[in-house]
């Protein structure tokens, strides 16, 4: 079975400028992008859901996100779920801050003590999260946790990575008259171009298990959709034929 | 119209023009009428980021192949770019000068560096790469940065 | 007809790069040292939220966004919201003009990061007098 992406886990914070504790997140996930957890995290602007394109806005669906927030407000939490998809778990400082019994931070522009003190952690509350997300089968149809999916993850680590405009790669699918969108598609068909997997009714069984971890397929929609992708894995295989 | 051939790493799109040929550090030249025309690839923009400053070498220098054509600071990294053949620059694209980002938003057009009259492009284009051999090294370069990070 | 009092400052949420912060630090210079009176910061993530103070913020004054880079978030969703702008800014196209400020750090920034977020404070003063019609008075006034 060809190897999947390396996983990782989006981090999305709400960067407010406002609060100390806006300033709390931002330097919390820079402690974890940068220090923590370098090759199991990346992070994208929250801004990017509305600003950029589909790619981005597909950004919480590819990637389990935690979502960390300065207060109750919750902008990224709510930003990442109206706009993307719900993140798989949520940090709020000012809780935190409470639940470790810390002082109230102070300071937009430098942190005083107690605002350092809850950057670390805050870091190490996030970092805990990576480890458990990280755990546990993540499924990208539903955006939520799954039943396993038996295929082994890649144990390689990248370090972080920003996602600014980048994308995840979505291709949009027109199937009984109805638009439908596909995230990963490109670079599902490479991997298994990249193993010299010659279309086939084997071949294609294994791309739509593939497809159905980064999608949700509906069951009436299912055989179009795989005689469609059939068609677009057979124009690939012969384009990119070694 | 250029065609392209491109390929999809991580999240990444790269594009690579079918009519020109390529060094393997991501410098493009192409024929027109004499005149060889220089750039960078798309994936040399996209890894280095946005680009902040040109410096072209100036109309008239003669340049063996390896010299410095121009140098590159982006945000990321400041680089020196080789000359990817021999000869006498003839023009360079001031506009690149005034508003570098040209070379990151169209890197294969408007985005071009220099033209060099070359006496013998037929044996020049020899030590370059094919638009098919530059494809296959640049995927490998982009899967690599992946793995890194 | 009454005249504008306060112009909205818009900056760069982006923790990627070291010019999202020199973005961040300029606001704050604009709205917490120069001209705190006349200037509101309005952070992006409420307006991504949806905030309804916030909106009315950016419908009721000019904003200047200040970008990080060239995807211009911030022009971006103050022109999603109905929000007019001012002016919108990218700290690559100021550091052009300070090719000596080469910003560093992103968590925190170097010197020259700080002597790039105080240029481009001072490339927003005069826009901020523009804006409110006054002419000239600056953050000295």
């Amino acid at each position: 079975m060809p190897e999947l992406p390396p996983k990782k886990v989006g981090i999305v914070t709400c960067s407010g400028e406002e609060l100390p504790e806006g300033t709390v997140t931002r330097l919390a996930a820079l402690r974890v992008l940068e220090q923590l957890r370098p090759g199991e995290t990346v992070t994208i602007c929250l801004p990017l859901f509305l600003a950029g394109g589909e790619g981005d806005r597909a950004f919480a669906k590819f990637y389990p996100t935690i979502a960390i927030d300065g207060c109750d407000k919750r902008c990224a939490y709510y930003g990442t779920t109206r706009y993307s998809n719900e993140p798989a778990a949520s940090l709020v400082i000012t809780d935190l801050v409470k639940k470790h019994g810390l002082d109230k931070p102070d300071g937009l522009r430098k942190l005083n003590k107690a605002g350092l003190q809850a950057v670390e952690m805050a870091a190490h509350e996030m970092a805990a999260q990576v480890d458990s997300i990280l755990g546990k089968s993540w499924n990208r149809a539903r955006g939520e946790f799954g039943q396993s999916n038996n295929i082994e993850q890649p144990e390689e680590t990248t370090t972080a990575t920003c996602s600014c405009g980048s994308g995840i790669p979505i291709t949009k699918l027109n199937i009984s008259n109805q638009e439908i969108t596909v995230v990963g598609l490109p670079l599902i068909f490479e991997t298994f171009q990249e193993k010299d997997k010659e279309p086939s009714a084997a071949t294609l069984d294994e791309i739509m298990d593939m497809v159905k971890i980064y999608n949700h397929i509906e069951i009436d929609a299912e055989p179009a959709l795989r005689a469609e992708i059939q068609k677009g894995y057979e124009a690939y295989f012969r384009k990119n034929e070694k | 119209m250029t065609e392209y051939l491109e390929t999809t790493v991580d999240k990444f799109i790269f594009k690579v023009a079918t009519d020109r040929l390529y060094t393997s550090e991501g410098l493009w030249a192409k024929n027109e009428d004499s005149l060889v025309r220089i750039g960078v690839t798309d994936f040399f923009q996209q890894r280095n980021g946005d680009i902040a400053f040109v410096n072209l070498q100036p109309a008239g220098k003669m340049l063996e192949i390896n010299d410095e054509v121009a140098s590159i600071e982006t945000i990321k990294v400041n680089l020196s770019l080789s000359s990817p053949v021999r000869g006498k620059i003839l023009n360079i694209n001031q506009k690149v000068v005034t508003k570098p980002e040209i070379i990151n938003q169209d890197p294969y057009n408007e985005g071009w560096l220099c033209e060099l009259s070359v006496n013998n492009w037929a044996e020049e284009s020899k030590k370059l790469l094919s638009p098919e051999q530059y494809f296959i090294k640049m995927k490998n370069d982009a899967e690599e940065e992946v793995r890194k990070g | 007809m009454n005249r504008a009092t306060k112009v909205n400052i818009v900056p760069c949420s982006g923790i990627g790069k070291s010019f999202g912060s020199v973005s961040r630090l300029a606001a704050y210079y604009i709205t917490e040292d120069d001209r705190p009176a006349e200037t509101e910061m309005v952070p992006l993530a409420l307006l991504v939220l949806g905030d309804k103070e916030t909106n009315d913020t950016v419908l009721s004054n000019s904003s200047i966004s200040l970008d990080g880079c060239k995807l211009q978030c911030a022009k971006k969703m103050i022109g999603e919201c109905g929000g007019q702008i001012a002016r919108d800014l990218v700290v690559l196209d100021v550091y052009r003009d300070h090719r000596d400020l080469k910003p560093a750090g992103i968590a925190e920034l170097n010197e020259a990061g700080e002597k790039l977020a105080r240029a481009l404070a001072d490339k927003v003063d005069p826009i901020i007098d523009q804006t409110l019609g006054k002419t000239g008075e600056g953050k000295n006034a």
